[in-house]
């Protein structure tokens, strides 16, 4: 055990951040009244995962307090203890004291002993007061009644429910064994030895991961602990003996892949290795069991007894615990022999999927109903898949890489693009010369690398659930705080956007969903006296749109006050007039330090302000507009590109230079009548268009360029939408529309004004990339310059 | 500071002679340390910056990574600007950045020890004595050996965003 563990520090810290995450969703989910069993297990699966591998790691006070933690959870999962209101908000107290801790070995902050003393013993009187009729009647770990209650029926059938004994082995894996086969093989020599548990599988690839496996066997220990040892790098090892287990704790290897959708073979082979047992296992997984299967295990759990084959079902196809003595033996004891022997069996376990037994009766009868005595075929695993627990899902099948790796893929690729584009290039210049062979396969050439190119940026895909997970327990804090009964609703938790974004959407987010909170909602009082329901809902929404994710957030609060909105601009000294849009006068609300609160709560005033908002946004190549009513609600609309790697791009020409338009921002573009050029003070210009005067900005003026057209009506007019405001942007011509990859021009030069970065083009030369809000914005003050007070008019 | 810079850069010249990439603007030779350069290329033709100094023509793609190209003959107004096939482009590696400056022709590489460069006579105003590590004479030729990395990091370049100096 002395072997250095730090190097596997920041593996255990990110996957501890991970369960703490999923623990705090669960819980947020969680239905007070009625609890669903499923997540209190996942819960406590997490909590659970936590307490092992910081318990590996030598983290003590992490893994002492997921202990009291996980003792509670574990009351509550076996219904011994009624789960209150109270025990979520201590647990959810118990995973920011755990996330300090993980923070504070991580070197930042440090951990309040007094806070974490508190919490602990808030846990643990929890966790004693109540519930000891319910532990009367079932007392947590006592192994007993389950053989005893199996000996009246169907001892014979459980062959050695004595002398077996379950360990639990913790391993890391040395690097040549965890890529090689050596851990395999150590599997399967387990496998020899009893029946085998995979709980967390190492991942395969550069890091070797720890492995946590539970053996029940008759063998000592010492039977195996060399081959462990010689897998193990450098004495990373552990075995530990589950007294706690009854004997006959084969019944409880079921159905335990962390990944309960995707019960894929090998592991399920693995789980049933004994022989014995094999032949249902295999029975499960087919779509047929063979009938030799059925006769040897002499149950029949899928005859037609009818009492085994529903609580078989009930379970949810976990039904090969077939050899259990329980349910089907004594259907009429009912559910207290039921509960016992369920916790006999899978209370120690760290994933039991199986622990239905609290509330029989509702559950037994759906899958009766859907599914009858029939063979429980590929239907049944089917049917597990769709109740597979979203957040406990994928676990396994990923891999950690690091983002640079990713990124530098990602350049790679957008330089073979850029090279696929030079060869087609050069091929069409060849024209008839080319060789048909040549054109095909750079045709080939171009679909693979577009192909290449979706697939490696997906890699960096991220589904934006990782934002909305934790909102709600940013609502229900602040709701809690503000007096004020919110609900929050989500969709489009799946859509997906590229990681780099995840990050930086969060903090703009928060603080949309908290200005929703503090400014929307009204009070209950207020919104009863309104006539709506007294609790307010803020729904998150994403979803795709062209080439950007849209983000809305909504609330049906007051909405926005467009009076109160002027008249603080107008003591501001902003430049506004009764004339402007709603939208307009909404957008004001971004600008520095403007507030309509009356009062600085302390919910607003904490955070970034509106105007930092929109300019994380915009640093995102995004967009935020604000649509309200009054009395109706509010709806704030986030526009975001699908990555930062890779833009739409429209390509104009100015003089001799091609630029490129980020295609979100235009609107259309038109050529100019004489006529519909105006001049201000004879010196800014605007363009009318259908009725509506735009602002010009003269790209080759503002880039000290000399384009080839003097005369307006020679060029094009590209309308363009920035941050609400349209412009109409003069240019040469349009190019045409390509799809770019994004370089940094600062990273060997500097920021230039109006420009966001660079790109190359399909022949080699680099173009850049206008940056429209700053255009805008240059546009802006030369016209504040030229036309002063006529601006008002405007 | 730059004196001490100096010296402990000439007590290391002194044991190990360094070498030195040379090249004319105009009428003039210089040396720079040829552990900056990474590479030598033809002119092409960058796309323009818009509002940036006329000595910065603009960047170009290598291989992918964007870079701007200075004209030093621009900056410090020496010989003829003009851009034939034999215009040269020495990019440098300078401070983890890429860039590439524009010299009429590239000469030869030297080794030069510490004692055969002399201290540059202080020429105020005209050209910034600061960037000048010192002159060394081989044969006939006077070559102005600059610190390359501090000319280009410097503000005067307008290279970097917020320059040290």
């Amino acid at each position: 055990m002395s072997i250095d563990m730090s190097q596997f520090y920041q593996v255990f810290f990110e996957e501890s951040e991970e369960h703490l995450a999923s623990m705090e969703a669960l819980l947020l989910e969680l239905d007070v009244a009625n609890p669903d069993l499923e997540q209190l297990n996942a819960i406590f699966r997490a909590a659970h995962s936590i307490k092992g591998s910081a318990g590996t790691f030598g983290f003590s006070d992490l893994a002492e307090t997921t202990h009291i933690l996980e003792n509670l959870l574990d009351r509550i999962r076996k219904a011994e203890l009624v789960l209150l209101p109270e025990m979520v908000d201590a647990f959810l107290q118990a995973g920011d004291v755990l996330r300090t801790m993980l923070d504070a070995h991580q070197g930042r902050g440090v951990v309040d002993a007094a806070q974490v003393q508190a919490i602990c013993d808030r846990l643990r009187q929890l966790s004693d007061a109540e519930g000891l009729a319910g532990s009367a009647l079932a007392p947590p770990p006592v192994p007993d009644p389950v053989p005893g209650a199996a000996d009246d029926e169907v001892a014979v059938r459980v062959p050695e429910d004595t002398g077996r004994r379950l360990f639990d082995i913790q391993f890391l894996p040395t690097e040549i064994a965890a890529q090689g086969v050596g851990v395999d093989n150590l599997l399967d020599e387990l496998r020899g030895l009893g029946e085998l548990e995979v709980v967390s599988a190492g991942k395969p690839g550069a890091e070797p991961a720890l492995w946590e496996i539970r053996l029940l066997t008759d063998q000592p220990r010492e039977a195996f602990i060399d081959q462990i040892d010689f897998i193990a790098d450098n004495g990373a090892w552990r075995v530990t003996e589950d007294t706690a287990v009854a004997a006959d704790g084969t019944t409880a290897f079921g159905f335990f892949p962390s990944c309960p959708g995707t019960p894929d073979e090998v592991r399920g082979y693995g789980l049933y290795a004994t022989d014995r047992q094999e032949t249902d296992a295999y029975g499960f997984f087919e779509p047929l069991p063979p009938v030799t299967s059925a006769d040897e295990s002499a149950y029949g759990f899928f005859e037609p007894l009818p009492a085994p084959a529903n609580t078989v079902q009930e379970e949810e196809g976990y039904g090969f615990f077939e050899p259990l003595p329980t349910p089907p033996a004594m259907p009429e004891t009912g559910s207290a022999v039921q509960e016992n022997a369920g916790f006999g069996f899978f209370e120690p376990l760290p994933m039991p999927a199986v622990t239905e037994a609290p509330a029989p009766a509702e559950i037994v009868v759906t899958p009766v109903a859907s599914a009858p005595d029939s063979s429980p075929s590929t239907a049944r695993v089917e049917q597990q898949k769709s109740k597979a627990p979203a957040v406990a899902a994928s676990a396994d099948s990923s891999i950690r890489v690091s983002v640079e790796k990713v990124d530098q893929l990602i350049n790679l690729v957008g330089e073979l693009v850029i090279t696929q584009a030079m060869l087609l290039q050069t091929a069409a210049q060849m024209q008839d010369t080319a060789p048909e062979s040549l054109l095909n396969g750079l045709t080939q050439l171009e679909r693979n690398t577009r192909d290449l190119q979706e697939s490696v940026m997906s890699i960096r895909m991220m589904p934006i659930s990782f934002v909305f997970s934790r909102f709600p327990r940013v609502v229900r804090d602040l709701s809690g705080k503000l007096g004020k009964q919110v609900e929050l609703k989500t969709t489009g938790e799946n859509t997906e956007l590229d990681k780099s974004l995840i990050e930086r959407i969060t903090d703009p987010l928060t603080h949309l969903i908290r200005n929703s909170l503090d400014h929307g909602i009204e009070s209950p009082e207020k919104r009863l006296a309104a006539g709506k329901s007294p609790t307010g809902t803020i729904t998150l929404k994403a979803y795709h749109q062209g080439g950007n994710i849209v983000i809305e957030v909504g609330d049906d609060g007051a909405g926005l006050p467009r009076d109160k909105i002027l008249q603080k601009a107008r003591e501001r000294g902003l430049p506004v007039s009764e004339q402007m849009s709603d939208q307009e006068v909404f957008n004001l609300i971004f600008e520095p330090g403007f507030s309509t609160a009356e009062q600085i709560t302390d919910v607003s005033g904490r955070g970034v302000g509106m105007d930092v908002v929109r300019r994380n946004i915009q640093s995102m190549g995004g967009r935020v507009e604000i649509d309200s009513m009054l009395g109706i609600g509010t709806r704030m609309t986030v526009r975001l590109p699908l990555t930062l790697a890779i833009l739409d791009g429209m390509s104009i020409a100015v003089a001799d230079q091609i630029y490129i338009l980020p295609l979100s921002y235009v609107l259309e573009s038109l050529q100019p009548a004489a006529g519909d050029i105006k001049t201000l003070s004879n010196r800014a210009r605007v363009v009318q268009v259908r009725g509506e005067y735009l602002p010009v900005v003269v790209l080759h003026e503002i880039f000290n360029l000399q384009s080839q057209w003097q005369d307006f009506t020679q060029g094009i007019m590209v309308v363009l939408d920035a941050d609400g405001a349209r412009v109409a942007l003069f240019v040469d011509a349009l190019v045409g529309q390509h799809q770019v990859v994004i370089k940094s021009l600062e990273a060997n030069y500097r920021k230039v004004p109006g420009v966001s970065g660079a790109t190359i083009m399909g022949d080699g030369h680099v173009a850049l990339i206008l940056d429209v809000s700053a255009i805008a914005a240059m546009a802006r003050s030369n016209m504040q310059k030229a036309a002063g007070s006529a601006d008002e008019e405007m | 500071m730059e004196a001490k810079m100096q010296g402990s850069a000439g007590a290391e010249e002194d044991m190990l002679a360094s070498e030195f990439l040379t090249f004319t603007l105009g009428n003039e030779e210089y040396a720079i340390d040829i552990l900056k350069v990474q590479e030598i290329r033809g002119y092409e033709t960058p796309t323009l910056i818009a509002n940036a100094p006329a000595f910065i023509k603009g960047v170009i793609n290598l291989r992918g990574i964007i870079v701007p190209i200075v004209d030093l003959r621009i900056k410090f107004r020496l010989g003829k600007v003009e851009y034939t096939p034999f215009t040269v482009v020495i990019i440098l590696n300078i401070a983890g950045r890429v860039l590439g400056v524009v010299v009429d022709s590239v000469s030869d590489v030297l080794s030069l020890t510490a004692s055969q460069i002399r201290q540059a006579p202080d020429f105020s105003g005209t050209f910034d004595t600061k960037y000048i590590v010192g002159l060394a004479s081989i044969d006939e030729r006077m070559l102005i050996v600059t610190d390359i990395e501090r000319l280009m990091s410097s503000a005067d370049m307008e290279l970097i965003e917020a320059a040290t100096e």
